[in-house]
């Protein structure tokens, strides 16, 4: 009797239950969509962030000092460490390997181009191949690493010896265009290049001629050597773990250590890159590195605050509805006081109508918001978005609960409600 | 004689006041058990009002009521509850059926709130009534009689010792009228106590005896 009661009377309401079941089902939408992002969002997002720059820099040790007073300053070469490029290989052999997204070697010197003195030159890779044990076909370079490099024009090819780039900077300093032919005059030799883009990068590279390494080497007669080397990562934000261990390796316990040598912080990617190339130091770049953190956690606790705002809104939806519902239905109510209902009786069948409404409204919810955040998906972040399933549940008890916080307070008229009041019309 | 022992409706000293309004005052009655009973009164005279008292719908302000040996200003809002479902039957002159339950259904509610819904039972009560070729309509399909036919069947599914009705032929039409009047002293003659609140006094006429109240205060009872 109960559930052809409770089927009776929600059938017979059913165009306020639709409206309900809408409310509820757009914030089961929202939170389904929200929820499918923010576990997919860290890594979307950090793949994002790759295009603002690297993770890690890593030079050799004995440069560590050396570096922090000199900045950028491209200083002579001789009397300095270096890296040897075929060590690149061993950067991305290390535990955290797959969350490594990039790679660029650095060697910066200077040349006099023509009669107007020296410009900076740096060589490095735009997308050369580095083959891996496990990856023939890897390749790697600035290309794939810093996102923001414009280049009006087109990239030099790494293995041609006659192209590079102009940074906008010297290109309007020296008259150079796309097209235009220097001769770059190092310490150990001459090339000459034909200008095939003009880069723009709003950092120190406006200023310099930017070539594929190996024409570097040739001129600095540093074969098969490199200054410093770029590595972009994927990380998780940093917390009291990654930061005790930037402090002192030394204090974890064993087992923090683990945990931390197993997660992928960007101090422990710095770390692992140190025990797999000799003699190198390999530091966060902090600024960039944290940003990250902060911006991912940032975006999860806004969407954490739209997410209560749609529960709280599809709550007083239902409940304004439920209201209206009891208010129509006194009568009825009054009835079966008379008849000799308890409370609680007349309780659980509005609240089981709200829980159906939940029900439909949640399972309706998480169909829309999955294919709501695979279109958010492709158009934000061009991939589409993993589903994890295990938010089909968390969503249709959440929308359970909208449907039926929305009825509680309605609800407690049902108790004051007095029949005599509503079953004697007074005229 | 022993009126005390076999009166189920037991009212001394009542009144019932809301605010500044008195609707009910000194009121005493006795009804003994098989009776049938008619209020009568010009309207806001306070029928309703008693009426609401007995069926436990409502409380008195003053005075006592007893209900088959049960005082029932001692009892809690549960309790009366529970009272209004196992002892009382309740006949509506706007029948008051769910809309959206069909004849049977309604018979049955009643009977799923007092104990268990018992669909051949809901069905003899139709019969009863005459209307069991259409237990599968809903309210709206039935004519006022009809309707109000169901909720005798409704009234007397559980087999209560009293049935309370107020102007159930209200809204009813001669032919109707005396359907229901029928049917109630078919339950009278089963040994139901009734209590009939009336405007017309033929029906009066058909009662064991006569309640009248006048600016609620008992003018007189009759015979
Ligand atoms: N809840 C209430 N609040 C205030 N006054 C009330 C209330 N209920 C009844 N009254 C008043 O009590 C008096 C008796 O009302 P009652 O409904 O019992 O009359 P009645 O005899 O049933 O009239 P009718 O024949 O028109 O149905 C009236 O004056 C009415 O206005
Ligand atoms: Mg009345």
């Amino acid at each position: 009797m109960f559930f052809r009661l409770l089927r009776q009377s929600f059938l017979a309401g059913r165009r306020r239950k639709v409206l309900a079941v809408v409310t509820v089902s757009l914030a089961a939408a929202l939170i389904t969509t929200l929820f499918d992002l923010s576990v997919d969002v860290g890594d979307k997002m950090a793949r994002e962030m790759k295009s603002y720059g690297s993770n890690i820099h890593v030079v050799p040790k004995s440069e560590v000092v050396h570096a922090g007073v000199d900045g950028v300053g491209y200083n002579p070469l001789s009397g300095r460490d270096f890296l040897d490029e075929k060590s690149l290989v061993d950067i991305k052999e290390i535990f955290w390997r797959n969350n490594i997204t990039g790679i660029a070697p650095f060697l910066k010197t200077t040349a006099t181009i023509g009669p107007r003195g020296a410009v900076p030159v740096i060589g490095t890779y735009f997308n050369h191949p580095l083959p891996l044990p496990d990856d023939e076909n890897y390749r790697t370079g600035v290309t794939l690493i810093n996102g923001y490099w414009n280049v009006t024009g087109r990239w030099p090819r790494d293995d041609a010896s006659d192209e590079a780039l102009a940074g906008i900077a010297v290109a309007e300093e020296r008259g150079l265009s796309v097209g235009s032919r220097v001769t770059l005059q190092g310490t150990a030799g001459a090339a000459t290049v034909v200008i095939t883009g003009i880069l723009s990068t709003g950092t120190d590279e406006d200023g310099a001629i930017v070539a594929p390494l190996a024409i570097v080497q040739t001129i600095t007669g540093l074969a098969g050597k490199v200054q410093s080397v770029e590595v972009a990562a994927l990380t998780v934000p940093e917390n009291e773990l990654s930061r005790k261990a930037g402090r002192d390796k030394e204090a974890l316990t064993p087992m923090e250590y683990d945990l931390w040598y197993c997660t992928a912080y960007v101090s422990t990617i710095a770390h692992q890159i140190e025990e797999a190339v000799v003699n190198v130091s390999a530091r966060p770049v902090w600024q960039v590195a944290s940003g990250q953190g902060v911006v991912i956690g940032k975006i999860q606790f806004l969407m954490l605050v739209v997410t209560i705002a749609a529960f709280l809104s599809a709550a007083v939806g239902v409940s304004s509805l439920m209201n209206t519902t009891i208010t129509e239905r006194a009568k009825e109510i009054g009835l079966m006081k008379a008849l000799g209902a308890a409370d609680w009786e007349i309780f659980l069948l509005f609240l089981s109508e709200a829980t159906v409404i939940g029900l439909i409204g949640g399972l309706v919810g998480s169909a829309v918001g999955s294919g709501l955040s695979q279109l958010v998906g492709l158009t934000v972040f061009g991939s589409v978005v993993a589903i994890p399933w295990i938010g089909l549940p968390v969503v249709i008890v959440t929308a359970v609960f909208i449907a039926l916080a929305g009825s509680i307070v309605p609800c407690r008229a049902i108790a004051r409600l007095l029949p005599v009041e509503v079953l004697y019309g007074r005229h | 004689m022993d009126a005390i022992t076999t009166s189920v409706i037991e009212v001394a000293g009542l009144a019932k006041r809301f605010g500044t309004v008195t609707a009910l005052e000194n009121i005493n009655i006795s009804i003994r058990q098989g009776e049938f009973v008619a209020i009568m009164g010009p309207s806001g005279s306070g029928k309703t009002t008693l009426l609401n008292i007995l069926s436990c719908l409502d409380t008195p302000t003053e005075g006592k009521y007893i209900l088959d040996g049960i005082d029932s200003s001692s009892l809690t809002e549960q309790q009366r509850t529970v009272i209004r479902r196992e002892k009382i039957g309740l006949v509506f002159q706007q029948f008051h059926l769910i809309p959206y339950l069909t004849a049977l259904e309604n018979i049955m509610l009643a009977q799923h709130y007092h104990s268990m819904p018992l669909k051949d039972e809901a069905m003899a009560a139709l019969s009863r009534v005459g209307l069991d070729q259409r237990w599968n309509h809903l309210p709206s399909q039935l004519s006022g009689g009809e309707q109000q036919r169901v909720c005798i069947a409704r009234a007397l599914i559980n087999e209560p010792a009293i049935v309370l009705a107020d102007e159930p032929t209200g809204n009813l039409d001669e032919r109707n009228e005396d359907l229901v009047m029928d049917l109630l002293k078919q339950l009278n003659r089963e040994g139901r106590t009734i209590v009939l609140i009336t405007h017309n006094p033929d029906l009066g006429l058909l009662t064991d005896r006569i309640i009248r109240l006048s600016h609620g205060h008992l003018e007189d009872v009759l015979p």
